[in-house]
Order: structure tokens, then C-alpha cells, then sequence
């Protein structure tokens, strides 16, 4: 039944999505935004409810399987922000404001990642999407625009304001979002997930641990973690070229410190690795070769780039005329060599008249 | 009692899908409080897909592109948080390139058609002859 009453919903806000897209009165495309937004915030808060009993959407401490789930106030925000930014982003008239309500929906998705905890990809993706990507948009945008005034309508160009097909299109999004929601939240007949769904609750305990473990490829942070608590410490003992163990939470190291004894050193938590820098081991140490390729790719691009803007060389007078089976206008002939005496490789002018210059040899 | 008032008119939609909700609902076949963000990863791609299809204006279907691209990322990094593993993360980054190669080589062709016949309509070259 759950799922039937999703696609329901999906199906309201398709058509107040259609209701917004097609061109007509402002009170219909109002209507449109009311129903789009109520089916938005009806699946968003069906979404949020758990077996044990409603929650308030405005308890932000409480996630929705009692796990430590990203804050759910935060993250409803931010996925209504993004929706509306979308959705505004498809059906504006103008195409500077489609590019920077999509800049709106990059940030909001920061914010998510932020959420779940990646804040590299975060970070990463204001700077590469909405500070070069977006930018070369907005660029090319405004060079290949005609102008228009701000109150003339009708001088905004025709394929910018009516769409093309939008109830075909619509259908076509909402069996999407059915495909898609059906196979992620994978309900069978019974109402018990399919096998091969997504599954797998992991711990906050068990997370950790495994970020503690990527200290030990990085040496260099785990040693000057040690040193930072035992300054005069002797060595590191490694056993299978591992030195942490996690115990209870807490990562312990066992060194051989000043005095010769052998004990275990509880690391602080700030000396686990950050993001940032989980995502550099992982890139280096786990995907050498997508790296490389991913230099390549960047390389092909600007190749093509280049070559795409590549324009007419202009081509010096004297190539000019070679090109056209004329006398050079130096006097080095076509075989280079130095000709003073004024004649050259080519024959005489004269027969510039006629048409078969195609089968003119140099003479002489 | 601005919030008690709010809630309560939130409890009825909420009510509604959850009596007819199964036991453990739709999110309880995701851990990890990440079913949200899955949704919105779908909205999104459905979004752009319906953008790019309704828009006639070369440069903004490309632009729908980079947002199923958005969402494709998003779910990754869900799933990435799901299981605690950061090669969630190290694929948007490779996302990330491809999408940046692939806006500068379509930048670039949009450019050179544009010069070709003056108009950014895609229904411009609906017919390949000159």
C-alpha cells in the first residue's frame, strides 16, 4: 500500500509541475506552485514517519530510524530548497536566472553533503560546479544572448519562453521518480525489503574504528600524534604493519617510550584523519588509475576545446598567392632558391587568364 | 503555540500515509537517516530529465544535464555515508571532471553552432541539411 500512496503523491506534484510549465494565466502557474509544494512536503514528512509513531518535524535531535542520522530539519531544508530551486530552474524565462537558481541548488547540495558528513565534496563541489562550471555557463550565456530590455516581453526570445511538449515531459519525469523511489526503497509484495536493497546499518562504533585504521597508512600523522603525547618516545611496535587497535571507542597505540617500556598510548580524537584527508589516501592509495585517467580526461578536453575555437589562420600575402598559383612577391622561388635576376620558379603572369590554372607547374 | 499549531497541522498528512504505511515504513528499509536524501537524488534527476526535455534553448538543456548529474552525485555520497565508505565521495570527484570536460566540449560546439544560423533553438537544426 506504502508505495502505491507514493507514487500518488509523486503524481500530485507532477501535475502542479505540468500546471507551472505550460504557458498560461499567472493563477494557474500559483495553483501550481501550491499543489507542487503541498505534494513536496506531504512526501516529505510521509517519509519522515517511523514504525514506532509520528515525529515532529521540527525536532531536529530526532532521526528517523534512531540511528545517527543526518539532522532531519536541516536536511528537509535543504531538500526543499534544491527542489524549489529545480523546479524554478526549468521553468524561468530567462536564462541567466535558470543558471544561477541552479548555482541555489549546488549550495543546497553542499549543504547535504555536509550533512553526511563529506566536507571536501562539499567544499569541493562550490568551487568546481558553481565557481567554474557555472561560471563558464553564465559566460557563454551572455555572449551568445541577444539583447533585451527589461520590460518587453515579447522581445525575449520564443524557444526561451514557451516549452516544448511539457505534458509528454512530465509523464515521462514521474514514471522516472516511480522507477527510481520503487527501486531504492525496494519494497516487494509483502512489504519487507527485497533482498539486494539496500541494507547494512553500520555503527558510529564500527565507523570510527575504520577511520582509525587509515591512520596507520598514514604514518607520518600517526607518529606525530605519538610525539605530541610522548615526546621521547622510542618506536612504534608493528604487528602485520598495523600499530592502532580500537578498544571501546578509543584508538590505543603501542609504543616503546623513553624508559624502554612497552605500553599502550590512547590516541585523542582529534588525531583521527579528517575527511579530507580520508579522501586523498582513498584517491592515492585505492584509485591510482581512475586519477591518471582523470588527468587524461581533463587533458582531451582542453585539446578539444582548442580545437573547437580554433579559428581561420590568417595567412600572409605571400602565401595568398602561392595558394592561388601566383608569383611569389619575394624573390626566392619555389625551390628556395635566391633568384636576382627577376625571374622566378613560376612562369609568367599571363597566364593567370586562363582556367587551368590548376595545371600550372613551376618552369623554369 | 505557533509550533504546537503547526504540528498539529502537519499531523494529519502525516497521519494519513502513516495508517496506511507498512510496518516499518518506507524508511525503515534504509539505515542510516539517509532515505531523504535518496528522494530528493530521484526528484532531482526527474527534474532535469523533464527540463531537458521541455527546454528548446541548447545552452539550458545542457545545464538540466549537470543537474541529473547533481543528483546522481548526491546519491552517491548517500550511499558512500551509508556504508561508511569514502569511495562514495572519490567517484564525485571523478564525476565531477567528466562533467566539467564534458560542459567545456559542449560549451564549445553550442558556441560554434550558434555562430552558424544566429539562434540558441535547438528546433534549428531539427532537419540535417544546410
Amino acid at each position: 500500500m506504502a508505495p502505491l500512496l507514493l507514487y500518488a503523491t509523486c503524481a500530485v506534484g507532477a501535475v502542479g509541475l505540468y500546471l507551472i510549465l505550460r504557458p498560461g494565466a499567472k493563477s494557474i502557474r500559483m495553483a501550481g506552485v501550491l499543489i507542487g509544494l503541498a505534494a513536496a512536503i506531504a512526501l516529505g514528512l510521509g517519509l519522515l514517519k517511523t514504525a514506532a509513531g509520528t515525529i515532529t518535524p521540527f525536532d531536529s535531535t530526532t532521526a528517523p530510524t534512531g540511528s545517527d542520522g543526518p539532522s532531519t530539519l536541516f536536511t528537509g531544508l535543504f531538500c526543499l530548497i534544491a527542489v524549489a530551486s529545480a523546479v524554478r530552474m526549468i521553468t524561468h524565462r530567462r536564462p541567466v536566472y535558470v543558471a544561477l537558481y541552479f548555482v541555489l541548488v549546488v549550495v543546497s547540495s553542499a549543504g547535504l553533503f555536509l550533512l553526511l558528513q563529506a566536507e571536501f565534496m562539499a567544499f569541493a563541489l562550490v568551487i568546481v560546479y558553481a565557481g567554474a562550471i557555472l561560471i563558464t555557463y553564465l559566460f557563454v550565456l551572455m555572449l551568445a544572448q541577444q539583447a533585451e530590455s527589461e520590460d518587453d516581453l515579447r522581445a525575449l526570445a520564443e524557444y526561451d519562453r514557451v516549452p516544448r511538449e511539457p505534458a509528454t515531459a512530465v509523464v515521462v519525469g514521474l514514471i522516472m521518480v516511480a522507477v527510481l523511489s520503487d527501486a531504492l526503497f525496494g519494497l516487494g509484495a509483502d512489504g519487507q525489503p527485497r533482498p539486494g536493497g539496500p541494507r547494512g546499518q553500520v555503527l558510529a562504533a564500527e565507523a570510527s574504528a575504520a577511520e582509525w585504521r587509515l591512520l596507520d597508512q598514514i604514518p607520518r600523522s600517526r607518529d606525530a600524534a605519538v610525539r605530541a603525547l610522548v615526546p621521547d618516545y622510542r618506536e612504534v611496535v608493528l604487528t602485520d604493519n598495523r600499530a592502532i587497535t580500537v578498544r571501546g571507542g578509543t584508538a590505543f597505540v603501542t609504543i616503546v617510550d623513553g624508559e624502554g617500556v612497552t605500553r599502550d598510548v590512547a590516541l585523542p580524537p582529534s588525531a583521527a584523519p579528517t575527511n579530507t584527508e580520508q579522501v586523498g589516501l582513498a584517491l592515492v592509495a585505492e584509485f591510482p588509475v581512475s586519477l591518471e585517467l582523470a588527468g587524461v580526461i581533463l587533458t582531451m578536453a582542453m585539446f578539444g576545446a582548442v580545437v573547437l575555437a580554433r579559428r581561420q589562420a590568417e595567412l600572409g600575402e605571400d602565401q595568398r598567392r602561392e595558394a592561388a598559383g601566383l608569383r611569389r612577391l619575394t624573390v626566392d622561388g619555389p625551390d628556395g632558391a635566391d633568384r636576382s635576376d627577376g625571374s622566378d620558379g613560376w612562369g609568367d603572369e599571363s597566364a593567370l587568364l586562363d582556367d587551368s590554372r590548376s595545371t600550372r607547374r613551376p618552369r623554369g | 503555540m505557533i509550533s504546537s499549531a503547526a504540528t498539529s497541522a502537519f499531523a494529519l498528512p502525516t497521519s494519513l500515509l502513516a495508517s496506511a504505511g507498512a510496518a516499518g515504513g518506507l524508511p525503515g528499509s534504509i539505515p542510516g537517516g539517509i532515505a531523504l536524501v535518496l528522494l530528493l537524488s530521484a526528484a532531482l534527476f526527474a527534474i532535469g530529465l523533464i527540463g531537458f526535455l521541455v527546454r528548446r534553448n541548447m545552452i539550458l538543456m545542457f545545464l538540466c544535464t549537470e543537474l541529473m548529474f547533481q543528483a546522481a552525485a548526491l546519491a552517491m555520497v548517500a550511499f558512500g555515508r551509508l556504508h561508511m565508505d569514502v569511495s562514495g565521495q572519490v567517484f564525485v570527484i571523478f564525476i565531477l571532471t567528466v562533467a566539467a570536460a564534458e560542459a567545456a566540449l559542449a560549451l564549445g560546439l553550442v558556441v560554434l553552432l550558434y555562430r552558424r544560423r544566429e539562434t540558441l533553438n535547438a528546433e534549428a537544426w531539427s532537419e540535417l541539411r544546410e
